[in-house]
């Protein structure tokens, strides 16, 4: 596989908020930059709009206020060119395809060349190997997962939005991920937006991880992750990704009871 | 999430599996021997054996008549499906003619066979036309519904994924859309083939010169009882032979096996909004009633516009005579209609509830119900006539059982829709059957009831115009036929705007009352 020579974009977002019908206020008037080929993982107490600010990055839902530009593009443009590609919190395979065919499917509707040999390299990747022709409901959750994050990487986006990719995977087949998807995204030139629940798995993960208030979503902290690549599992021991970790998870509990203030006082 | 859409759907497949069930099946064809033989001067049942000997001995009176239908109902049966077809894509295409196209098609379904026929034999005269036409209009809305509700069951996010590649509308309907309907449009086809073929037969009963319909008039006729339980045996057989092939059919394409379909689900809207599509519908009837007349010129004696009906109603000298015969007529319809109807869906529901506090037995119950509901009752109407007499008892039987196997089908399949995690927390507190059937099936099941019910409206209309036709001579559906022969169509349009309108009301009430009850019972499914 050839590497994209076109840079990958930078995503801003002005002023981006959202609140939905009936007046529930989701993200609130965020400005945020991801930078050209880094990868950013938001992570955030559930509910607080994380998915919905991945939504809106991707423009499948609209904003209430401001606007996301990817690499000056809008989104909708981006999506037309293929130049993005989502891997949804619940994997979304078509019961009727098998593996080999949902991720088919994604280079077809992406108006890409269908090349099996590629196709075949990425369910090795993502380690289903020998399941290529499975039909998603002979698959386990996490094996689904899996398919999807192949699915999202075969059309070689820019831009890689992924919603908690991992949620059902099993922790050994996660860590070899974590170890081995940093790679592709790298080789292929995407800048990546993550979405977890994990904290460890957004440090290793990341170049970047915002850590976002209970909703509406606003931004805590931003914390720079400075480790070296590739990255290892064995690094979550060293003193710096430890020190990183407890970082995020105190500016986590530090939003939450923020946000729980009012009530206690009440 | 709908009904109807739920995914995993258990497979029912109309298949009997358990010895016990073949020893049931055994010996109640011997019962019916033994009947046939006993009550042989009664001129009331014939025994198999009796059946088999007539088959034998006019096996080509009948394949020459069976031929005759099966050719009509497979030209109704594709015509039928492909406005189905085309109806389903403009209403997916173009989500707010949805509701217009639903109600247009309900209207046309609620149009009573009995009276469409005589006046489909007027306009093509002799001919195949009027059984093609009853046998279209018998299936398209069988089909329809399943496919709409097919077109919305895949969830949100496989059209976030159509669209996150930048790709529209037409992409999510040849990827995502389509293939996602193919279960439930087999399971619209599997209704449809048979009711194809009762629309073929009614058209028959309307004048025509060959078929199984025309055979079943001669041998009613005729008190020729051997006669008329082979026909109805054939059209019998005919019916769950086509609902068994084409679930063999689906079974090769699809992945899993049809889903079951009860009814489309109803739509909360706006009163306005409701009043608003109302309004168009009833207007795009009553142009298209009207612009048929003007534009294939037809010949004013027979073909009564709106405003001739309502003249004929309300102007003319006669008016007062004609509003008093149609009331007495539908005064005497809706004694024998009502009880069945009622009858029909508490025997559906009880028998549904008793099954499952003998989960053995529903096993065998469930196939054996859905290829019984396949079953064109209205073509063993002459047989519950022989049976059970012209009178009261025969028409509420005749009418009951119409009402009765959808509705089983349906308490049962809603009865199993109840969650697995909500009976463990039942049976953490060690509930018995019969507080989990109360507090936790029923609730769980009256979605389901009440789509059954809501079908079963023109059902029942379409059994009870039948049989009033065919036997009792009482009733909105005998004075119908006799205004047919008469030639008085003055009487004959009005009765089917009559029995259209009061149709149509009789599905909207059921629908009201369903959306007030599950607003309570079942709040997820408005």
């Amino acid at each position: 596989m050839p590497p994209d020579r076109t840079p990958p974009p930078e995503i801003v977002c002005t002023g981006l908020g959202k609140t939905f019908q009936g007046g529930t206020e989701a993200v609130q008037a965020l400005d945020l930059t991801f930078e050209s080929g880094q990868t950013t993982a938001l992570v955030g107490p559930s509910g607080c709009g994380k998915s919905t600010l991945l939504r809106m990055i991707a423009g499948l839902e609209e904003p209430s206020s401001g606007s996301v530009s990817i690499g000056g593009a809008a989104p909708l443009e981006t999506r037309k060119r293929a130049g993005l590609s989502v891997a949804f919190q619940d994997p979304s395979l078509l019961p009727w395809r098998s593996v080999h065919g949902n991720i088919a499917l994604a280079l077809k509707l992406a108006r890409k060349p269908v090349d099996s040999h590629s196709i075949d390299q990425l369910i090795q990747l993502v380690g289903l190997d020998g399941f290529a022709d499975a039909r998603p409901a002979e698959l386990s959750g996490g094996m689904r997962q899996r398919a999807a994050i192949a699915r999202a990487l075969a059309t070689r986006p820019g831009l890689l939005l992924l919603d908690e990719p991992f949620g059902a995977v099993d922790e050994l087949t996660r860590q070899q991920l974590a170890q081995d998807l940093p790679r592709i995204w790298e080789a292929q030139g995407t800048t990546t937006i993550l979405v977890t629940h994990s904290v460890s798995e957004a440090v290793l993960l990341s170049d970047r991880v915002i850590v976002l208030s209970p909703r509406p979503a606003r931004i805590v902290t931003d914390i720079p992750i400075v480790l070296p690549r590739p990255r290892t599992q064995e690094m979550a021991r060293d003193r710096t990704a430890a020190d990183l970790i407890e970082q995020v998870f105190s500016a986590l509990s530090d939003s939450k009871s923020e946000a729980e203030k009012p009530l206690a006082a009440q | 999430m709908t009904l109807t859409a739920e995914r995993g759907l258990r497979l029912l497949r109309p298949r009997i599996r358990r010895p016990d069930a073949w020893l049931g099946i055994i010996v109640v064809l011997l019962g019916w021997e033994a009947a046939g033989h006993v009550l042989t001067d009664s001129y009331v049942v014939a025994a198999p054996s009796q059946i088999l000997l007539y088959l034998a001995n006019e096996w080509q009176l009948m394949l020459r008549a069976l031929w005759v239908t099966l050719g009509n109902a497979t030209a109704g049966f594709v015509l039928g499906n492909l406005a189905a077809l085309v109806l389903a894509a403009l209403a997916s295409a173009w989500p707010r003619s949805e509701r217009v196209v639903t109600g247009l098609a309900l209207i046309v379904f609620c149009l009573p066979l009995v009276a469409t026929g005589p006046i489909l034999r007027v306009f093509f005269g002799p001919g195949n036309g009027p059984q093609i036409v009853l046998a279209a209009l018998a299936v398209y809305y069988t089909t329809l519904i399943p496919l709409l509700v097919g077109l919305r069951a895949a969830p949100d996010s496989w059209f976030d994924l159509v669209r996150s590649y930048g790709r529209g509308r037409f992409s999510a309907l040849v990827h995502v859309r389509a293939m996602a309907a193919l279960p439930y449009l087999f399971t619209g086809l599997q209704i449809a083939a048979p009711a194809a073929f009762l629309g073929a037969m009614v058209g028959e009963f309307t004048g025509s010169e060959r078929g199984m319909g025309v055979l079943t008039i001669r041998a009613l006729r005729a008190l020729d009882v051997e006669m008329t339980w082979a026909l109805a045996t054939v059209a019998t057989a005919v019916a769950i032979l086509a609902y068994l092939l084409i679930g063999a059919l689906a079974r090769r394409i699809l992945l899993e096996d049809p889903p079951v379909i009860l009814a489309m689900p109803t739509q909360a809207v706006g009163a306005s909004a409701a009043w608003r599509d109302t309004g168009l519908v009833v207007l795009l009837v009553l142009l298209a009633w009207a612009g048929a007349i003007w534009l294939f010129d037809l010949n004013a004696f027979f073909a009564k516009g709106p405003i001739d009906v309502v003249e004929a109603l309300f102007v003319d000298p006669d008016a007062a005579q004609t509003r008093a015969a149609l009331g007495k007529a539908l005064g005497e319809t809706a004694m024998f209609l009502i009880p069945g109807y009622l009858a029909g869906l508490a025997a559906g529901a009880g028998l549904a509830m008793l099954l499952t506090l003998v989960p053995a037995l529903s096993h065998t119950a469930m196939p054996l119900a859905i290829a019984l509901r396949s079953v064109p009752i209205v073509t063993t109407a002459p047989l519950v006539v022989l049976l059970l007499g012209r009178g009261a008892i025969g028409t509420i039987t005749l009418v009951a059982i119409m009402v009765f196997f959808p509705t089983l089908v349906a308490c049962l399949h809603g009865l199993r829709q109840t969650p697995g995690q909500i009976f463990d927390v039942f049976d953490s507190f060690a509930a018995g059957p019969l507080t989990r059937l109360f507090r936790v099936r029923i609730p769980a099941m009256l979605p389901a009831f009440f789509a059954a019910a809501r079908m079963a409206v023109p059902a029942s209309v379409l059994a009870i115009t039948v049989a009033e036709w065919l036997a009792t001579g009482g009733g909105i559906g005998s004075l119908m036929a006799l205004s047919a022969s008469l030639s008085d169509y003055d009487m004959l349009w009005s009765s089917v705007v009559l029995v259209s309108v009061l149709s149509a009301l009789g599905y909207a009430l059921v629908a009201f009352v369903e959306q007030h009850v599950l607003t309570i019972y079942a709040p997820e499914q408005i």
